[in-house]
């Protein structure tokens, strides 16, 4: 490993400045648990690394409209969010299954988008949620939807010396729930195999979404939506995302225009996952084939949004342990 | 109650403590006075020819002390089972992990340095990787000096007339099943420092679990390097696990030697990770045809097996682990008729070596896989067709094992009651449940001329044990079953007992961490030397005490007599009266024990151990049909000790054991394509986490060995022997497909899965 100097700036406009005088040899680093290991495997020289550690600017979690989080936040703040958990459950999801405790601790939520890995956990959530990435330059913030934010493998919409500030998310009304997961070949300290997010608003026309007895709160969901099957809950709004089943996270759009508006069902669900794996494109690596990646997207895109309206019927701690994990 | 106060009793590790706290001293803590860092250049091509090796940048490095190259190593030492591997290569690299320049820096960081600026050229060369290419006629040699690319060894083994047998049997299963290469994953990785001193004896500090044979090897590259009539002393650090990995010597031992030689001054290798994974030897992916049969009645009529295994290009212990795997093909569960035979091949992969089990699980996982299609075939239940042919004491094996004590049937028993095998399988609802049995040398193997090893007592002044042991603690818990077992028979607490274990220049012979060995053999070596100090310490304190040595007895270090409780002494006190007087004496016993085993003849035959171990183990899985995802509901783990010495200790063995096995079983290979391996990283080489521990019962089953100290068997390596089949057993059970080559992987199960219901369609 080769030597650097390592800075800490206290500010956001002193990082930036920082960076400006680095003559290009700079890099931001936040929890370093990408930046580190891009050193030792020599893909990276940086003559100086730019601590955004110590910057308050980037560590705010405001719930005030919608939901804010800086860029610097842990993935452990984050899935240990009790909002977040109950309004935006897609990113607990992802942040409590990234690397390991150890890593949830000091990896941020900026850096894991910064770094922009096709299999990055909380990239899909965020496309899900319909996040937009503040962004802070020399001359002042400017936002972009984060769906435009990923230009490709470790490729994002920051010019030179731009820090990503954090995200904005808008607020979504009570009928909304969402989902993401992870399908990966051990339980920890792996990167998903793909990953697949999904965010729904159900609609029941003149009533309360809920389950009302006791039952709801056992059985599977695929039975309770089939008990539901006379109300004819629609879809209002649906989003679904789709990691490492192309050269960046992308949105399944054609299986959110398929489902928008309709009566839910699971066999319709079902459709809609064919319909979203016919929009990826997956490779063939080590980590996996492409075929078993595109079928595993048409089951968990199934999965996924079942889950999603899960959240909505039954919103309920109790129920689903796996946000707790 | 058996009266014992030691033996038995679940006893923490006597190491626990240093390493808990980060005290103990791993060879990657060590630092000698004086020492420079070795670094390795490894070929980028699995075959090609050299035609530049440039290194006058790396030497004109400053802090680069020396750069070595294949020209370097004097008369043309070649080292290995086979003596085929030099340890740097020159002229033509045969494997991405061949060795061709090696640096020595005042610093890691200035090594590092130096092999990036070490220029090479190559010419590469078409490469054979698949062993079954390597066998056709004609293929290209690996090593153009041997006539073939299947090596010279006798692998087979017959018994009885399969042929006939087959014509009788009225059922018969067949079937070619596969694995793939696994590696150790200690979390120690390896490393040496080598230092010579002035008159050129020769230090190795090392992580080696066989110190004795390490000498020996050492000693002969000394000799070839001209230093002729030298010594070589082996220090241990403290070991972070070994499972076979470092069973043999390697390159990078000898390079070690070569830099200290030239530069005079101690050097010191360790293994990166990635290192660790490219350049340690893997267990060696098998290709076994099988096929079994049986009578109407379920009982086995013979068993046919051939294998192919990849060697890779040079030649370790890998090649021998057919003689192991003879084990478990000629003796579990009781058949008449047997042919085996088996090829190891050269090829430009990575070359194997020893890995817990040494090439039962391989064996295993066809024979219990196969197991299962016969009873289906037969229509008896899995279960049944084990117990109608479990092995059972007093037994001759066809390889000439005299079965001296067989808890397999109560193994089995324990699997079924624990899983409640009835209601559990055949239940067509993606849960299902499977089991395979295993047998293992469980006292010794003598697959050397020796299988022994040594043990040195001496007591102190104040009544204070030090046990010098020829026995490796690799962090199986050698130390503290040998202590339980001294301070068992001499009566004295746990603390008063010190293990010497890690220095040659002091330890007896031991013929190493191997063959799950260590508590038979070391154990005995060390019950002996503590009874015969007992016997001179009680026949000074009999003078003592005015009472005859038989009346004598010792507890908690307090020596008495049983007939009159008045009449007692502290051990301290009598040694200090036996020490302190004229034509005094000190308190020294030692006690070889070399079990009485026998190597295989020509034809394979031969009580290869002493005893042997027996096991079963049974799982529940619940397998995802949409996604191939396998989950382990429940899994239990029946096995035969003999005696357990320390239960805590013994299980763990059985839950590393088994959860080793089920990395091998559903997750881990290491991906080589074409010579280059690709996932040689804890990322991408799925060993479980912590999370991925399933519910596991460990159940000891204790058949009391008389040969075994205290009645003990060996417990190393069976935990991860039958943990393949019986996962795929089960899978089978759950959904109806059988996966026959490992590891059994969503993508594998699910292909089954649609090709069984276009089948049906
Ligand atoms: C053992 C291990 C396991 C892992 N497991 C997972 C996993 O399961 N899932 C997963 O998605 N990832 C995983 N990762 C990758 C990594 O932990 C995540 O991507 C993490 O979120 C990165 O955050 P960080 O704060 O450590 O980023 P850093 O390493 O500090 O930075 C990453 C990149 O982003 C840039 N950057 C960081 N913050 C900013 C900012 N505010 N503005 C501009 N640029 C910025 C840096 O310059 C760098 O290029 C794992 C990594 C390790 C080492």
């Amino acid at each position: 490993m080769g030597s650097f100097e390592y800075l800490r700036p206290a500010s956001i406009s002193e990082a930036i400045a920082l960076m400006e005088g680095s003559g290009g040899r700079g890099v931001y680093i936040a929890g370093g648990t990408d930046v580190m290991v891009l050193i030792r495997q020599k893909k990276i020289f940086p003559g100086c690394l730019i601590s955004l550690r110590n910057i308050g600017d980037l560590a705010y979690l405001n719930t005030a409209s919608g939901l804010a989080i800086g860029s610097a936040v842990t993935h452990n703040a984050i899935a240990k969010n009790e909002f977040i958990q109950k309004k935006y459950t897609a990113l607990t999801d992802a942040t409590n299954k990234v690397g390991s405790l150890q890593i949830r601790n000091v990896a941020t939520m900026g850096g894991n988008i910064c770094n922009a890995a096709p299999s990055a956990d909380t990239a899909c959530p965020l496309l899900v949620l319909d996040a937009q990435a503040v962004i802070a330059g020399k001359d002042g913030d400017r936002k972009v939807p984060i769906d435009d934010f990923f230009l490709g493998p470790n490729k994002v919409a920051l010019k030179p010396g731009e820090i990503l500030k954090g995200f904005a998310m808008p607020a979504f009304n009570g009928r909304t729930g969402s989902a993401y997961i992870k399908h990966t070949r051990r339980q920890a300290m792996d990167l998903p195999m793909l990953g697949v997010a999904a965010r729904i608003t159900i609609r029941i026309d003149g009533d309360e979404i809920g389950c009302k007895d006791a039952l709801c709160t056992i059985d599977n969901i695929s039975n309770i939506l089939r008990r539901f099957e006379d109300e004819k809950l629609v879809c209002e709004d649906i989003r679904i995302a789709m990691g490492v089943v192309a050269p960046r996270p992308m949105r399944a759009k054609k299986a959110e225009e398929a489902l928008k508006g309709k009566v839910i069902s699971e066999a319709l669900f079902e459709e809609i996952g064919e319909i979203a794996a016919s929009e990826c494109q997956p490779r063939d690596s080590i980590r996996g084939e492409a075929w078993y990646r595109r079928d595993m997207v048409k089951v968990l895109t199934r999965r996924a949004i079942l889950r999603a309206v899960d959240r909505v019927i039954r919103p309920d701690d109790m129920i689903w342990p796996e946000r707790l994990w | 109650m058996d009266g014992l106060k030691f033996v038995g009793k679940r006893i923490p590790k006597k190491d626990a403590p240093l390493k808990a706290t980060g005290e103990a001293i791993y060879i990657q803590d060590l630092k000698v006075p004086g020492m420079l860092y070795g670094k390795i250049l490894y070929s980028k091509y699995p075959h090609a020819k050299i035609l530049k090796l440039d290194i006058s940048k790396a030497s004109a490095l400053p802090g680069v002390k020396a750069v070595i190259t294949g020209g370097d190593v004097p008369n043309n030492f070649k080292f290995g089972f086979l003596k085929d591997n030099p340890p740097l290569k020159s002229g033509k690299v045969l494997s991405t992990r061949d060795e061709i320049a090696a640096v020595a820096a005042v610093s890691q960081e200035i090594a590092e340095e130096a092999i990036d600026l070490i220029d090479v050229e190559y010419e590469e060369l078409p490469g054979i990787f698949d062993p079954i290419e390597a066998m056709k006629e004609g293929a290209a040699l690996v090593h153009e000096e041997f006539p073939s690319n299947v090596l010279k060894m006798p692998w087979k083994f017959v018994h009885g007339d399969v042929e006939a047998a087959k014509k009788e049997s009225a059922f018969i299963a067949e079937d070619t099943f596969s694995t793939q290469w696994v590696t150790h994953c200690c979390l120690g990785t390896s490393g040496c420092v080598a230092s010579f001193d002035v008159g050129n004896t020769l230090t190795m500090y090392s992580n080696t679990q066989i110190p004795s044979l390490a000498q020996g090897d050492f000693l002969e590259a000394l000799k070839a390097f001209g230093l002729k009539n030298k010594r070589v002393r082996i220090i241990q650090t403290v070991i972070g696990g070994g499972f076979g990995s470092k069973l043999d010597t390697y390159a990078y031992e000898y390079i070690a030697i070569l830099l200290a030689l030239k530069t005079r001054r101690p050097v010191k290798i360790v293994f990166s990770r990635e290192e660790e994974f490219l350049a340690t030897s893997p267990r060696q992916p098998t290709i076994t045809k099988i096929s079994q049969g049986c009578d109407k009645d379920g009982k086995l009529t013979f068993r046919e097996m051939a294998m192919v295994l990849d060697n890779g290009a040079y030649t370790s212990w890998g090649a021998t682990t057919p003689s192991v795997m003879m084990v478990p093909i000629s003796s579990l569960y009781k058949v008449p008729n047997i042919k085996y035979t088996a090829k190891c091949v050269y090829t430009n992969n990575t070359y194997s070596q020893a890995f817990r089990g040494y090439g039962n699980p391989q064996a295993t996982f066809a024979i219990e896989s196969c197991l299962d299609q016969l009873a289906e075939k037969a229509g008896i239940d899995p279960v049944e067709i084990r117990r109608i042919n479990a092995n059972e004491s007093g037994e001759v094996t066809p390889q000439n094992f005299r079965i001296t004590s067989c808890g397999m049937k109560d193994c089995i028993e324990e699997v079924v009651k624990r899983l409640d095998w009835k209601n559990k399988c055949k239940r067509g609802n993606g849960k299902g449940v499977g089991m395979a049995s295993l047998i293992h040398v469980g006292g010794a193997a003598r697959v050397y001329k020796s299988d022994g090893c040594g043990t040195i007592i001496k007591v102190d002044d104040n009544g204070k044990v030090d046990v010098i042991t020829g026995a490796s603690e690799i962090g199986q818990g050698s130390d503290t079953i040998i202590a339980q077992i001294v301070a068992e028979v001499l009566g004295i607490p746990m603390d008063d007992i010190n293990v010497i274990n890690n220095d040659t220049d002091v330890c007896p012979w031991d013929v190493g961490a191997h063959a799950s060995r260590t508590t038979f053999v070391a154990g005995n070596s060390a019950l002996g030397a503590a009874q015969k100090i007992k016997a001179q310490i009680m026949e000074i304190a009999a003078k003592n005490l005015g009472e005859p040595v038989d009346a004598l007895d010792m507890q908690d270090g307090i020596i008495f007599s049983k007939n009159d409780k008045e009449k007692s002494i502290p051990l301290g006190k009598v040694l200090r009266k036996a020490h302190y007087s004229l034509g005094g004496r000190m308190l020294v016993a030692e006690h070889f024990y070399d079990p009485p085993n026998e190597n295989f003849d020509q034809t394979f035959r031969g009580n290869l151990s002493v005893s042997y171990a027996y096991g079963a183990h049974g799982v529940e899985v619940e397998v995802d049909r949409e996604t191939g995802q396998v989950k382990i509901l429940n899994y239990i783990a029946a096995h035969d000790v003999g005696k357990a010495i320390n239960p805590m200790l013994l299980e763990g063995q059985i839950y590393g054991g088994g959860l080793q096995g089920i990395g091998y079983a559903l997750g881990e290979r290491m991906i080589y394509d074409k010579g280059y391996l690709k996932n040689g990283n804890f990322l991408d080489y799925k060993m479980p986490t912590v999370r991925d521990v399933p519910p596991v019962q460990a159940v000891i089953v204790e058949s009391d060995e008389q040969a075994g100290p205290f009645g003990a068997k060996g417990i190393g390596e069976p935990g991860l022997v039958p943990t393949a089949p019986a996962i795929a057993n089960a899978i089978y059970d759950a959904v109806g497909v059988r996966i026959k080559d490992l590891p059994i992987t969503p993508e594998k199960i699910l292909r089954a899965l649609k090709e069984k219901e276009g089948q049906k369609a």
